[in-house]
């Protein structure tokens, strides 16, 4: 009796081996972050749609909340377990790089499937002269407004300099009770990004010949911008109580007047809040007339340990052809990253979208440098003590400048 | 001789398994603290003790320990506060009792990261109940800003943390007070024993074993909790509301400095191993007793 349960218990393993070795010929595993409730099954369904093309190859989507998406991917890194394609922020790139985790496409992007893409996203993916990773989702942000509060506070359009929004925003806050006129993120992911806006419409920048420009002029400029907003009741109180999300829904419940984000916004203003009048602009300038808007753009990888990389590659040049990438963005509201696709109408014609691709030349992209996650930390830790008044500022943005430049010296 | 190698043999596979749990993962930690590590778990050179320095050095660290102390005995000091009077209350006999026992466990059948993201929804400025239950009462005229702030944003957290464990503590009691023989509480009375007596010279007594076990078995799980913090503020702002284990998961995956995490975790595994020795203590007391 024991004997034979020892025998089944092998022969079990066995069969799971088997089976196990079978799944790996021909599957190529794509760790996916969500984006959206739609995200899932969009990958799911271009996987069907490869599969019926590519007989004998199979594509496993493992979908990951965005938020978990650095957690799974190191600890499968650790194990050696990771998928064989992942999405990844293209801000890691270089860290993944670096350690020679991924594998370069050169290999497989020829010069015409290179011109499908809009350069200026195709380029934060490249490095030394290698393709690394294609550009799976892009965006750039600008200024969202409220039509009505603007009508209603007397004010004919979006402003163009920030003495002009500062005015605005008086006016917002004499004659429109209830409603506050700017939207300001101070809690999670991008606090410091919210930051930059201002930051480099004073002519800042967030890292200059490999030196933090946080203890700069501009920047103090910039945070006391915030701050004298904060202070005058002209942002919604307690700032750091509020992520990224939770000011967009201020916005779209129409308790502020402003809020600098993404394209996406749109897409969830037309279904959740569809009445809302609202306009997108540029990001107001600075005194110099300087202005920047922040440009992101995420890669899907294909890693150096995959067994199936011709199989891969070819659904990475499914996903990247026309038809996938228009259904794909404009189920996520990012901006087309393929040439052919931008001239769709859905984008061409869409007044939103339009001033997002016009702001494009002067995106600036997250800095390529190891250890940026922990720069942006710095960062945000600082802006949070500014915003909630702990401390004066030149002095805590310069500790945290210093804190960056060590950072940035070690690696 | 021979009745204690049987004993020790049949206790050697499942103490087996469990070392193998325990203590294999507990050597990778060791070799990872004491490493230089790559974010992918890389280990590069040896570097002794440097991790911990580093970490005793930053006083954001120094900072989440002393913080892990103060949300460990606040949460389980509050969660015993309550429970007792609850747990009396429960083995009272009253009509609807089976109905009110049910809906103090309710809140242990909800997921913890459930929980505490309802709790991030409520706690809102601008659109949260909370605020607007409190200006319906006429308590507060403007809206509190209940996560800007550590000041407010931490005693909310205990707050939670002991709502969240409430459940599991008042069923430790309960199953202590079922114990106690009603005799002691009539004879009491016949004696002239008020209820306040009763509850201090038969009920605490008799309770105290089931308390201990209560308050350790607690602290492990409170220490440890990760969910409440991260999803109503991640530590922030500017991680005046971090715990040890907020800390942790950062450095470890925000910022890929898994030895360092490592050794965190390693100090947390050393705090918690002093309060399990205690337990073992306490549970092996009673059983001589």
């Amino acid at each position: 009796m024991k004997q034979s349960g020892v025998k089944a218990l092998l022969l079990a393993c066995a069969g799971l081996l088997a089976l196990s070795g079978t799944a790996d010929a021909g599957t190529v595993r794509v760790t996916i972050a969500e984006y959206s409730k739609g995200t899932g099954p969009y990958f799911n369904e271009a996987a069907q749609a490869f599969e019926a093309a590519n007989p004998g190859t199979k594509i496993q989507i493992e979908v990951v909340p965005w938020d978990n998406l650095q957690q799974k991917l190191t600890t499968d890194i650790s194990a050696g377990a990771n998928a064989d394609l992942s999405i990844i922020g293209t801000r890691w790139l270089l860290d993944y790089v670096s350690q020679g985790i991924i594998t370069p496409l050169d290999a497989h992007v020829t010069p015409d499937f290179k011109g499908r893409f809009i350069d200026t996203f195709l380029k934060p993916s490249v490095m030394d002269g290698k393709v690394y990773g294609l550009p799976i989702a892009a965006s750039a942000r600008a200024l969202y407004y409220n039509k009505d509060v603007f009508a209603k506070a007397g004010l004919s359009g979006p402003p163009g300099t920030w003495a002009e929004f500062t005015a605005g925003a008086e006016k917002i806050k004499a004659s429109v009770p209830g409603v506050f006129a700017f939207g300001l993120q101070g809690k999670e992911i991008e606090t410091d990004v919210y930051f930059y806006y201002a930051l480099w419409s004073q002519g800042g920048e967030i890292v200059q010949g490999g030196k933090s420009g946080l203890g700069s002029a501009a920047a103090v400029a910039a945070a006391k911008l915030y701050r004298s907003y904060i202070n005058g009741g002209l942002t919604q109180p307690g700032v750091t109580s509020y992520s990224r999300e939770d000011v967009q829904n201020l916005f779209k419940q129409g308790k502020v007047a402003t809020v600098i984000t993404a394209p996406f916004l749109s897409s969830q203003i037309k279904n959740e809040a569809p009445n809302l009048q609202y306009g997108v602009a540029a990001i107001p300038a600075g005194p110099g007339g300087a202005r920047g808007t922040y440009g992101v753009t995420d890669s899907i990888v294909l890693f150096e340990n995959s067994k199936v990389k011709e199989e891969a590659w070819k659904f990475l040049d499914f996903l990247f052809t026309t038809d996938q990438r228009t259904k794909f963005d404009k189920i996520e509201g990012f901006l087309p990253v393929n040439v052919k696709e931008a001239s769709d109408p859905y984008f061409a014609d869409n007044a939103d979208l339009k001033v997002f691709t016009s702001l494009l030349p002067g995106a600036r992209f997250a800095p390529v440098i190891a250890g940026w996650e922990e720069v942006a930390t710095v960062t945000s830790n600082a802006l949070q003590t500014v915003y909630l008044g702990r401390a004066e500022i030149e002095p805590t943005l310069r500790d945290a400048a210093a804190k960056a430049d060590e950072i940035l010296a070690k690696k | 001789m021979g009745r204690r190698a049987t004993a020790y043999c049949l206790i050697l596979p499942s103490f087996l398994l469990a070392a193998f749990i325990v203590l294999w993962p507990l050597k990778e930690i060791i070799n990872l603290a004491l490493h230089d590590v790559n974010r992918f778990g890389l280990l590069r050179a040896f570097s002794g003790l440097a991790n911990f320095r580093t970490l005793f050095a930053d006083p954001d660290f120094l900072a989440a320990l002393w913080r892990t102390l103060v949300w460990t005995a606040g949460v389980v000091g509050g969660t015993l506060a309550v429970s007792v009077p609850v747990a009396l209350m429960l083995n009272g006999d009253f009509y609807g009792r089976g109905a009110a026992r049910v809906i103090v466990m309710l809140p242990w059948a909800v997921s913890l990261t459930m929980t505490a993201i309802v709790w991030r929804w409520a706690l809102s400025g601008e659109s949260g109940m909370l605020n607007s239950g409190l200006r319906g009462l006429g308590l507060i005229d403007g809206n509190i800003q209940w996560l800007a702030e550590a000041s407010t944003a931490f005693p909310m957290q205990i707050l939670i943390g002991i709502e969240a464990s409430i459940p599991f503590t008042t069923t430790i009691l309960l199953g202590g007070l079922s114990s106690v023989p009603d005799e002691l509480y009539d004879a009491a009375a016949i004696e002239g024993a008020g209820a306040w007596d009763q509850f201090r010279f038969i009920t605490l007594p008799l309770l105290r074993p089931f308390i201990n076990i209560a308050v350790v078995l607690n602290t492990i799980y409170v220490f440890n909790s990760f969910p409440i913090i991260w999803a109503t503020t991640q530590g922030g702002p500017a991680n005046s509301t971090d715990i040890l284990v907020t800390y942790l998961y950062k450095a470890g995956f925000r910022l890929g400095k898994l030895g360092e995490a490592a050794a965190v975790s390693l100090i947390m595994f050393g705090v918690l191993l002093v309060f399990t020795l205690i337990y073992v203590r306490l549970a092996m007391r009673e059983e001589a007793a």
